[in-house]
């Protein structure tokens, strides 16, 4: 060796060492290398904003066709809901009734009821009054059913199947009601308690008979079209009996018009009378109707086009490292590749999350005005289930927004990570609604897109899984790529 | 910690190729060491294992006696450059030594800091990275390796696309950053680059090094002991020197190179015999020439017809 200068002492860095770099300070890397791209940083807001333009674009286009109408029957017009609820709702039928002033019991035997539809109901009901959607508990004998104890949108109890004529009964205590049946009017079954929300003071009560429409829905590519035809249901009833009867006198029969609500008085000659029989007919159902739209689902479908950007951002801020080397210079700077992956992770899910957020609660508010004035009845914002969906729609966007990340990281190329992720978020629900109904659930069931049922605020005939099991499943999904992510990240060279 | 990096046994292999096949070496604080090879003879296969980005089949890499995985604050204690375009095009060269500040906790001063070490402050570190020259590149890569102000440095051919203002540039921060006693390593195919600034050569071919010598013992060992004799008689001189016991060559019409005699006992015996001559001189080799030497043999794709686009 011939270099005899003196070594000189051993270099210090003179930057001051910190705390250990933390996980704050990857969070805060991953953010500085979102915000500092300037076509990154339009990616968001142009996701919000063909969000709201879609939303404003269907609210404008779409028409009230049986607004306000359309009476007690299924069918899919959007607008027939109760003010100030969510789910679309039946409440046609027909209905007698005396007034139960407080705590009390309806009791009656059906003796024949025509086999109209399989869910035709004969029996009995309480409600608080005659406007629609008002609270109630139902019992009736179905054909095709059994006994059934219904009330509010989502409560219905089997209570056992048998023929008429069958007793059947229902009680009242507070804002429980209590039904039971009977073969016989003396050994009773009690079918089950139903407590009903709002059923204070006043209530009516009487028999009720019901007979939904004959729906038939064709589905197609691309959406799906229904069309209804009104059933109309026949009873026969004896031995009604409104206990305690409204004061020294036993009070009129009152028939409820089931398109305005209001009350008609009954012939006495023609109302229920001890001992004789009473034959009450009746159109339409009491319920929830699971053939409506979803407003609020089709108020956010702009959601669709509005996580493309989102998937090409968290894609993008995978792969451009990929296809420059940058990857090398991050993971040189922290060998901890889990945690680069994790902070990536969270970055673009909360930037993701909160574009979700804006671009819900913007379709909404912006759509449901316009759909007001158009006439068709949106649902309130400060509705949980509406709120869900708004939140939902953003939990939605951040999964997504994960997910790309994972597939990104093992695809590591722009243009085939893009390509999947599309393919499994967006076919599955276009390929659905031209499947068979069976095929089309368990397809939204098992594929990445049941994320979307998020989007859900009500139940209808072809939901195939709840809101938050939906989320589970594209959760599951995520976690799944992450996992294979993480594992390839380790493994390979960068 | 010791600013070295030491490298033993590494042995990296890409399907059937072997890229880098039983490596060892240190570099040594206090000077900068050149990584020299030709064109895919596992430099950057040999930084991006040191960097623990590569994983090595056999062997180890170690920083401070410790392996890059377990450095807790890495870029303050090694700072590379491997890829000047490793750069987002539409991130601004601020930005992107911010982001690099943060990830490690490094106060976000030093981003400024080195932007002037490497000259690229003002307007130009706010504009876009896709718009700078390759040389404008480098500068930000070589700033990135200073934001931590670390102790070991690695350089992947950061001569490459500079003006003759930057290279003059480079190799006084090369020699300015080993003589506060840093670990310098710089890589680069052309041995030319490297004179002036390197002490120490790493010579490697496919995969191997070829010699680990300071610079001035490889520059001798390549000159060796040839003379260059000019005469008008070359066969009277070529019989003289033979029979003395030289190793005669002739490389031109009028030239000889002598080696296993020294030039002072040539003069002698030339003289002696009478043969006129009209110059003698020792060869120096340069560096380049030692280079072509030592690689002769590793160069991994050598052209078979047009030797002279190898140059060998």
């Amino acid at each position: 060796m011939t270099t005899a200068t003196t070594a000189p002492p051993p270099y210090r860095s003179t930057v001051p060492e910190s705390r250990r770099a933390g996980f704050g300070g990857l969070l805060r890397a991953e953010w500085t290398k979102l915000w500092s791209v300037r076509r990154w940083t339009l990616a968001l807001p142009t996701a919000i904003l063909l969000t709201i333009v879609v939303a404003l674009l269907s609210a404008a286009g779409g028409s009230a066709v049986k607004a306000g109408g359309g009476g007690g029957g299924g069918g899919g017009g959007g607008g027939k809901r109760p003010p100030g609820t969510v789910h679309p709702f039946n409440d046609g039928g027909g209905f007698v009734h005396q007034p139960l002033a407080g705590d009390g019991t309806v009791t009656a035997r059906v003796t024949a009821q025509r086999a109209s539809h399989p869910e035709a109901k004969a029996g009995l009901m309480i409600r608080r009054d005659g406007r629609r959607g008002a609270p109630y508990a139902v019992i009736a004998v179905t054909p095709g059913r059994g006994v059934r104890l219904r009330s509010g949108v989502g409560t219905d109890l089997g209570g056992g199947s048998g023929p008429v004529p069958r007793w059947l009964r229902l009680t009242r205590s507070g804002t429980s009601v209590t039904g039971y049946a009977s073969s016989d009017g003396a050994a009773w079954r009690r079918v089950g308690t139903v407590e009903v929300a709002g059923l204070s003071g006043a209530a009516q009560a009487g028999p009720y008979v019901g007979s939904p429409s004959a729906i038939k829905v064709e589905r197609r590519f691309g959406g799906e079209s229904t069309s209804e035809v009104p059933t109309e249901g026949s009873a026969t009833f004896d031995r009604v009996d409104v206990a305690p009867a409204g004061g020294a006198r036993p009070a009129p029969w009152v028939r409820r018009d089931r398109e305005t609500g209001a009350d008609a008085p009954l012939d006495p000659a023609d109302s229920p009378r001890a001992g004789a029989p009473f034959t009450l007919a009746g159109s339409g159902d009491v319920g929830p109707d699971e053939f409506a739209r979803d407003i609020t689902e089709t108020a956010l479908a702009g959601v669709l086009i509005g996580l493309m950007a989102v998937v090409a951002l968290a894609v993008l801020s995978v792969t451009s490292e990929y296809r420059r080397g940058m990857i090398r210079t991050t993971f040189a700077a922290t060998p901890a590749r889990g945690r680069v992956l994790a902070a990536k992770a969270l970055v673009l899910g909360a930037a993701a999350f909160a574009a979700g957020l804006a671009a819900a609660a913007g379709a909404l508010l912006i759509s449901f005005p316009v759909m007001r004035g158009k006439g068709l009845a949106p649902p309130p914002v400060t509705e949980w289930p509406v709120l869900r969906a708004v939140l939902g729609t953003a939990l939605l966007l951040a999964l997504i927004a994960v997910l790309s990340v994972g597939v990104a990281v093992i695809l590591r190329h722009a243009a085939a990570s893009i390509t999947v992720l599309l393919l499994v978020l967006l076919v599955p629900q276009i390929v659905a609604t031209g499947l068979p109904l069976s095929a089309a659930t368990w397809l939204e069931r098992l594929s990445p897109a049941a994320g979307f049922a998020m989007q859900q605020t009500v139940p209808r005939y072809d939901t195939a899984l709840g809101p938050w099991a939906g989320l589970g499943v594209l959760a599951a999904y995520t976690a799944a790529v992450l996992a294979a992510a993480l594992w390839l990240l380790r493994r390979r060279d960068a | 910690m010791k600013a070295t990096i030491e490298v033993s046994g590494l042995r990296k292999r890409y399907g059937p190729t072997v890229a880098v096949d039983d490596l060892s070496f240190t570099v040594a604080p206090g000077r900068v060491t050149g990584f020299v090879g030709p064109n895919g003879a596992g430099k950057s296969t040999t930084m991006r294992m040191i960097l623990g980005l590569d994983r090595p089949d056999a062997g180890t890499a170690l920083i401070g006696g410790r392996p890059y995985r377990r450095l807790r604050s890495p870029l303050r204690e090694v700072g590379a450059m491997l890829d000047a375009g490793a750069v987002h095009p539409g991130r601004r060269a601020r930005a992107h030594l911010r982001w690099m500040a943060h990830s490690n906790a490094l106060p976000v001063r030093r981003v400024d800091e080195v932007l002037d070490i490497v000259g690229l402050s003002g307007a130009v570190a706010g504009r876009p990275a896709g718009g700078y020259s390759l040389g404008m590149r480098q500068r930000l890569g070589i700033a990135a390796a200073l934001l931590g102000d670390p102790p070991v440095l690695m350089f992947d051919e950061p001569v490459n696309g500079l003006d003759p203002e930057g290279i003059t540039w480079i190799r006084g921060l090369l020699r300015s950053l080993a003589a506060e006693g840093r670990a310098v390593l710089v890589s680069s195919h052309l041995m030319s680059e490297l004179e002036g600034s390197a002490d120490h050569l790493v010579v490697v071919g496919r995969g191997r090094v070829i010699a680990d010598r300071g610079v001035r013992e490889l520059l001798s060992a390549a000159s060796g002991d040839r003379v260059l004799v000019r005469t008008g008689h070359r066969q009277e001189a070529m019989t003289v020197l033979a029979r003395a016991g030289a190793v005669v060559a002739t490389t031109g019409c009028d030239a000889l190179t002598v080696s296993g005699v020294p030039a002072e006992r040539i003069v002698a015996l030339l003289t002696g015999d009478g043969v006129p001559f009209s110059g003698i001189t020792e060869h120096r080799a340069t560096l380049e020439e030692a280079f072509m030497e030592l690689t002769r043999d590793a160069v991994d794709y050598r052209s078979s017809r047009t030797e002279a686009g190898e140059g060998a």
